[in-house]
């Protein structure tokens, strides 16, 4: 396929998504130097390239964050080649240092940086406007509504980047980008360029001196770049002789032209929008009577429009919003409102089950996720099937006191009107049974939340009793010491003889921070897991993590981070809570891959994405580097050892590290799948505690799809009853 | 006579190919000189979330997406997210699913599950409905993979594609690059047959 996209004759057709539209266009133009780093839905830009990029020349790299590939872009554009970067909306914020500076340095080879916005948040955490960020950068922006606009852009830009000696922006949505159509190839240029650096040229050199001059430079440049989009191909007048004229840029311009006829309008299709072609819009308003303005998210042409004082009708009148994208429903909505088309049809309303995304079969993050809510365990019991039968408490009372006594044992049946329950210490945080003993006799283990009575302060007094609220606390009937659940030691005898299957032992979330990052662990905020609670970009979840403790949170504070992430922006917190000593744990999911974004490599993968062998990256290794002292390996998949680890952080005191490292499953062959064997109580553990998607509960007993099974067998440690094995 | 237009949803589970299966067609119909565009969201996970593709052909073609109501065919690769894209056809329209169900994880939402029967009554309700057992059909060929391809004869011999059967083979040959090609035209033709029959 990749072969097809470059290997298409001039003139040809070819069925390409928008980012593969910008590689074609970007190596027609004879680019030398393309680096970025993936993010829906940008990534497959650079991936493209990098295919061809042996055949075609080129030079590609993901380099490990979007700042880093725009100073590789800039140095490279320096030396006289032409240079692509790309990235995601929020990329552009990573690289924004060196982009607003790189505005008053200039180029000197053709530099073009795709920045990919994503209304209607598909896959990204905000819905900014790249539009303003060009105005801000001060840097001409070409708005590419379709795959074949993006690659014409891709390739013109470049032209009018070393014509006005400045990077030129290149935006695309996630429909422009993940949208195929069928796309006119063009020509190859043959360019003979050899890389050169003028040594003695001051303007590379930012000095306040050297910056004044350039903004001043800058401005003049701008003043060109609009006398370009004036005339630019890009921006096209279709004049229909029509009263009414639609002003639109992005791809909600054809959403406009597919709901109207199209022949009983004017039209005036935007695609270099920045700096804003102002007399061509009042050449387009003088052909109309009245104007109509459609663009997703910002109001930007509306607004240069108020400046111009043209009247138009916005989004205001249209009742559009500027939050989500747009569709061909929403539009034939609006216009329908001005009387220019019919209503959209009502769909049916169905109400079906949702299947959102979730963590894939075998993920080893949902395995890590299970262990980390599994730091302190309870008893849980399902009460629709607990028929208060007290085998428990005999199991109980026979395993801790060696007789069938049910009031020796440390569970409790009850009976509430019609609901039967069985009752055993739920290892509260803070527990108020240790709180309320006047001998401080009770104590609570830090790393398993279980509470050990020292039999020789208890005076028997009965207060711990009395302040449980889940009355789960007895006192021995002869000694008068309260008799407390120790889950024996994670394999509870109650649990194992239930008849009924309606006890089992679970873990927790609430009860410790767990910070967030970026990649396909975000989903573990989603239930079953619930294990993280921030997100908010890339590396920050360390940072908030020490921020917390720094505010004086009491909790024992964790972070969640990517490996692909935690080399794009959490080196920086890591080593910021190792000097400024912050009681964090990090835990770094290493699965040796860019998973979300379709399995890019990382630096710790030794290769590039040209296919070459190189230095494998030891995360222990830069973990120590920048000052932690605490740092463990453990594989995710076994769930004892990962546990044992998680509660040792828990009584550490200081910033320290543990890596949860295994490959993504889907990066290996699949194991042996998994069946239900005899025994299965179906008491949820599988698919509420753990909550594989390959297994699920449809009646009393859970089923396994071997389709979707990966073999990962980690279900097979967290069924209590032994119930899960290899399918024979 | 080359049709104005015609919109196809194609539906499944991350996984499933849908995508691969959305591609064939549009270049099936590129080889007859037709426009085409295609919508598609690439998903968070990497496999188990409702994935749609919107494919739509015809002598000009603007919008990437198709509106309410108005597709003229499903192809759809598993039976809830067939339902699922149901608002999508046009009144009397025509369904092709794959009788495979899915059942949907623990984050039901709230909402109550529907068996596969139910989902089919739903169909059934609303189009014209070709039940294909495509990984019946696989099975029968050794290999569960070409379920697609299955999917993608059947949807070839519906009477609404204006589309010859050589351009969809020579699609398949063009995206397959020499392997397989052979098990995959068999798929194909199984397909068709359950249409025409």
């Amino acid at each position: 396929m990749t072969s097809k996209i470059f290997a298409g004759k001039p003139g040809s057709y070819a069925l390409l998504n928008g980012d593969e539209a910008v590689a074609r266009g970007v190596a027609q133009a004879g680019i030398k130097v393309a680096a970025a780093y993936p993010g829906t839905p940008s990534t497959e830009i650079l991936e493209t390239l990098a295919k061809g990029a042996k055949d075609l020349g080129i030079y590609a790299e993901w380099s490990i964050n979007e700042i880093v590939a725009v100073e590789v872009a800039a140095g490279a554009s320096i030396t006289g080649v032409r240079t692509l970067t790309a990235m995601k909306h929020v990329g552009s914020n990573v690289a924004a240092d060196a982009i607003m500076t790189l505005a008053y340095t200039g180029i000197e080879g053709g530099l073009v940086i795709v920045v990919c916005d994503d209304p209607a948040l598909h896959s990204s955490q905000n819905e900014q406007d790249t539009r303003y960020f060009a105005i801000h950068a001060k840097l001409p922006l070409l708005d590419a509504g379709n795959p074949q606009e993006a690659l014409n852009m891709a390739n013109e830009a470049y032209e009018l980047s070393e014509k006005l000696r400045l990077p030129i922006i290149l935006r695309m949505t996630t429909r422009v980008a993940h949208s195929k159509a069928r796309v006119k190839l063009g020509e190859y240029q043959k360019l003979e360029r050899r890389a050169e650096f003028d040594k003695d040229n001051v303007k590379w050199v930012m000095i306040p001196a050297n910056a004044s001059r350039q903004h001043r430079v800058l401005e003049n440049k701008l003043l060109e770049a609009k006398k370009e989009a004036e005339n630019s191909q890009f921006n096209k007048i279709e004049d229909n002789n029509a009263d009414i004229g639609i002003i639109g840029s992005g791809v909600g311009y054809y959403y406009a032209r597919s709901v109207l006829d199209a022949t009983k309008f004017s039209w005036l299709k935007l695609g270099f929008i920045y700096p804003f072609p102002s007399e061509l819009i009042k050449t387009f308003a003088a052909k109309v009577k009245k104007l109509i303005v459609i663009e997703e998210l910002r109001p930007y042409i509306e607004e240069n429009m108020a400046r111009l004082k043209i009247d138009f009708i916005g989004k205001t009148e249209l009742e559009l919003e500027e939050i989500g994208e747009y569709t061909p429903d929403k539009i034939r909505t609006a216009f329908a409102k001005l009387y220019l088309t019919t209503k959209p049809k009502i769909p049916q309303q169905l109400n079906l089950p949702p299947r959102p995304p979730v963590l894939c079969p075998g993920c080893t993050h949902r395995a890590f996720y299970y262990a980390l809510n599994m730091i302190h365990q309870s008893i849980h019991c399902e009460n629709d099937k607990c028929t208060g039968c007290s085998v428990c408490e005999y199991a109980c009372s026979f395993e801790k006191e060696g007789i069938f006594n049910p009031l020796k044992s440390r569970i409790r049946t009850t009976r509430i009107n019609t609901t039967n329950l069985a009752s055993a210490c739920r290892a509260c945080t803070d527990a108020p049974c240790v709180k309320a003993c006047p001998k401080e006799a009770l104590t609570q283990s830090k790393q398993t939340g279980l509470i050990k009575v020292d039999e020789t302060k208890c005076v028997g007094c009965g207060w711990c009793i009395e302040s449980c609220q889940y009355g789960a606390l007895n006192l021995h009937p002869i000694t008068h010491k309260p008799l407390i659940c120790d889950t024996c030691n994670g394999s509870p005898k109650c649990v194992s003889l239930c008849p009924e299957r309606a006890l089992s032992l679970r873990g927790k979330s609430e009860d410790k921070i767990v910070t967030g990052d970026i990649g396909c662990y975000t989903l573990g905020v989603l239930p079953p897991i619930r294990a993280i609670q921030t997100c908010l970009c890339m590396g920050a979840g360390i940072s908030q993590a020490a921020g917390m403790i720094h505010a004086g949170v009491k909790d024992k504070t964790f972070a969640v981070i990517g490996d692909s992430t935690f080399f794009h922006g959490g080196m920086p917190g890591l080593l910021n809570i190792a000097y400024n000593k912050a009681n964090v744990c990090v835990i770094i999911m290493d699965n040796s891959t860019v998973a979300m974004t379709g399995h890019q490599p990382t630096p710790g993968s030794g290769k590039t994405v040209m296919g070459q062998n190189t230095k494998r990256i030891n995360i222990e290794e830069i973990t120590r580097a920048v000052g932690i002292e605490k740092v463990v390996s453990v594989d995710p998949y076994d769930l004892k050892t990962t546990i044992q680890a998680l509660r040792e952080t828990i009584s550490y005191e200081g910033p320290s590290v543990i890596i949860a490292k295994r490959p993504c499953p889907l990066l290996n062959q699949r194991g042996l799948p998994r069946e239900i064997k005899k025994g299965c109580g179906g008491c949820r553990v599988c698919t509420e505690a753990f909550g594989c998607p390959a297994i699920s509960q449809p009646g009393t007993k859970a089923e396994i799809d071997t389709a979707l099974c990966s073999g990962c067998g980690v279900c097979e440690k967290v069924c209590p009853f032994g119930a899960i094995g290899r399918k024979e | 006579m080359m049709k104005k237009k015609l919109d196809i949803v194609f539906s499944g589970v991350g996984g499933q190919g849908v995508v691969v299966l959305s591609d064939i067609f549009c270049e099936a119909a590129m080889l007859e000189d037709y426009d085409v565009t295609k919508a598609e969201i690439h998903g968070m996970a990497q496999r188990g979330g409702s994935i749609v593709a919107y494919a739509r052909i015809g002598t000009k073609v603007e919008s990437p997406l198709i509106e309410t109501r108005e597709a003229d065919a499903i192809v759809g690769f598993e039976v809830l997210e067939t339902a699922r894209t149901l608002p999508m056809l046009k009144d009397n329209g025509t369904v092709i699913v794959n009788l495979k169900f899915i059942s949907p994880s623990c984050q039901s939402g709230g909402v109550e599950r529907k068996s596969m029967e139910e989902l089919m009554e739903l169909l059934k309700a609303k189009a014209l409905v070709y039940e294909v057992d495509g990984t019946g059909i696989a099975q029968t060929l050794g290999n569960t993979l070409v379920v697609n391809t299955v999917l993608l004869g059947a949807l070839s011999a519906l009477p609404e594609i204006p589309l010859r059967a050589e351009s969809f083979q020579q699609a398949i040959a063009d995206r397959l690059n020499g392997k397989h090609i052979d098990l995959n035209l068999k798929a194909f033709q199984l397909g068709r047959e359950c249409i025409q029959k």
